[in-house]
């Protein structure tokens, strides 16, 4: 499960706040059918359908940061096919749509997509570790 | 008919523009060229995170002691980022002018960009995350470039004043010269836009007097990118207030078009980020 934590500038929307439109403090997943991703700036966008317990299926939007901020971590527009199936979590809007922005893709063979910011996370906290270990060393 | 003679006219005047047009054409030994190329998000690094869009030094002295307690050791970096964000949007609080804290943090639902897709001012755009490209444009003036909205500026290095026919304008008019090997742009007559203060969570108001001086320099190793911004607007700023920021050589990166701006269907005011 994802912690649910304050997120960072670099995790927020290039070219606006994230607040306006989504619910940082809550998290969501769906899992559906993607019928188009587009790979654009500001925000590239998932389109996929959606089917309820009943069966009736429901178009949904995942908003992601855009191709200047991806393309850093080697997403392409070949990243997410149409026609995969996914499990996607992210941050439902304050009105409840039936939208919500990029915290975590899962593909039908387990494999992951996350945000760049995760591994930026991971690079600050091996350099955490270090520093402490270091700090810690007898002088 | 020989043509050969021709032909080598014709290879010499296309290498001569070549050596021309070509990127990074200042001279090799010239500060410039020690600024020209591509550069893009700092590196992962906390100081490169907590600068993402700018920051101060007294929110990076605040974050390092942070960090460097080791009481802090088992909290996630994101949490530490965030109370020392807190601390230095404490410390740009009390930099404003009665006036300007009646509107800070400015409510994100109102900015123009987010509503309109208007592209950023100058006190923001020069604090943009992702790619910045700099490059000579022969010898009176500097380009740069930034991916987020495409926005672009000149820096004319040979310090012409500003047109009398040019009103005030989003990325006002820009002068540089070089301290060395430092880049110094000095920009005034911008319009009254919003400013980073420190970020995209944190926005503030600046008037038309803003003025701004911005140093660029390239680290030793070459590969950051270091901007120490002083922005002086006495309706807004008691005193000069100084941000900084960072960027990572990156000359694989690219800038992609900036075309699928839409208009927010959806929105809540008054959140607070």
């Amino acid at each position: 499960m994802l912690p649910v934590l304050a997120l960072t500038a670099a995790d927020a929307h290039p070219h606006h706040a994230f607040s306006p439109v989504y619910d940082e403090k809550r998290l969501i997943t769906v899992a559906g059918v993607v019928t188009e991703f587009r790979f654009v700036n500001p925000h590239a966008m998932l389109l996929m359908d959606v089917a309820d317990d009943a069966g009736k299926v429901a178009p949904w939007v995942v908003e992601f940061a855009g191709r200047l901020n991806l393309s850093e971590f080697g997403w392409t527009a070949d990243s997410i096919k149409a026609g995969e199936r996914i499990t996607v979590t992210g941050n439902p809007t304050h009105t409840g749509s039936q939208r919500m922005f990029f915290r975590k893709l899962v593909r039908a063979d387990g494999t992951e997509l996350l945000p760049g910011n995760a591994q930026r996370l991971d690079a600050v906290e091996e350099e955490r570790r270090r520093r402490a270990r270091e700090r810690n060393q007898p002088k | 008919m020989d043509v050969k003679p021709v032909g080598r006219w014709r290879s010499g005047l296309l290498v001569l523009i070549l050596l021309t047009c070509a990127p990074g054409a200042a001279d090799a030994q010239s500060p410039a060229s020690r600024l020209e190329g591509m550069w893009s998000d700092p590196p992962a690094t906390s100081e490169g995170l907590f600068c993402f869009f700018a920051c101060t030094d007294t929110g990076m002295a605040r974050l390092n002691g942070l960090l460097d307690n080791p009481v802090n050791d088992a909290r996630p970096f994101q949490e530490l980022q965030a109370e020392a964000k807190q601390y230095e949007r404490e410390y740009i609080r009390s930099r404003l002018t009665p006036a300007a804290l009646k509107r800070y943090p400015f409510d994100p639902a109102d900015d123009p960009g987010f509503l309109r897709c208007e592209p950023w001012g100058v006190a923001r755009q020069i604090f943009a995350p992702h790619q910045l490209e700099i490059r000579q444009r022969g010898a009176d003036r500097i380009e740069l470039r930034y991916g987020e909205w495409d926005g672009r500026r000149t820096i004319y290095l040979d310090g012409r004043r500003r047109p009398a026919n040019q009103g005030l304008t989003p990325m006002g008019h820009s002068v540089g010269h070089w301290d060395g090997e430092t880049l110094v742009v000095e920009t005034s007559a911008v319009a009254a836009n919003i400013i980073m203060l420190p970020d995209l969570s944190a926005m503030g108001e600046h008037s038309d007097q803003l003025r701004v001086v911005e140093r660029y320099s390239r680290s030793k190793d070459g590969d950051t990118l270091l901007l120490t911004a002083t922005l002086e607007d006495s309706p807004s700023l008691r005193d000069p207030l100084v941000l900084k920021k960072i960027w990572r050589w990156a000359p694989k990166q690219q800038i992609t078009p900036y075309e699928n701006c839409e208009r927010p269907t959806e929105f809540k005011k008054g959140v607070k980020p």
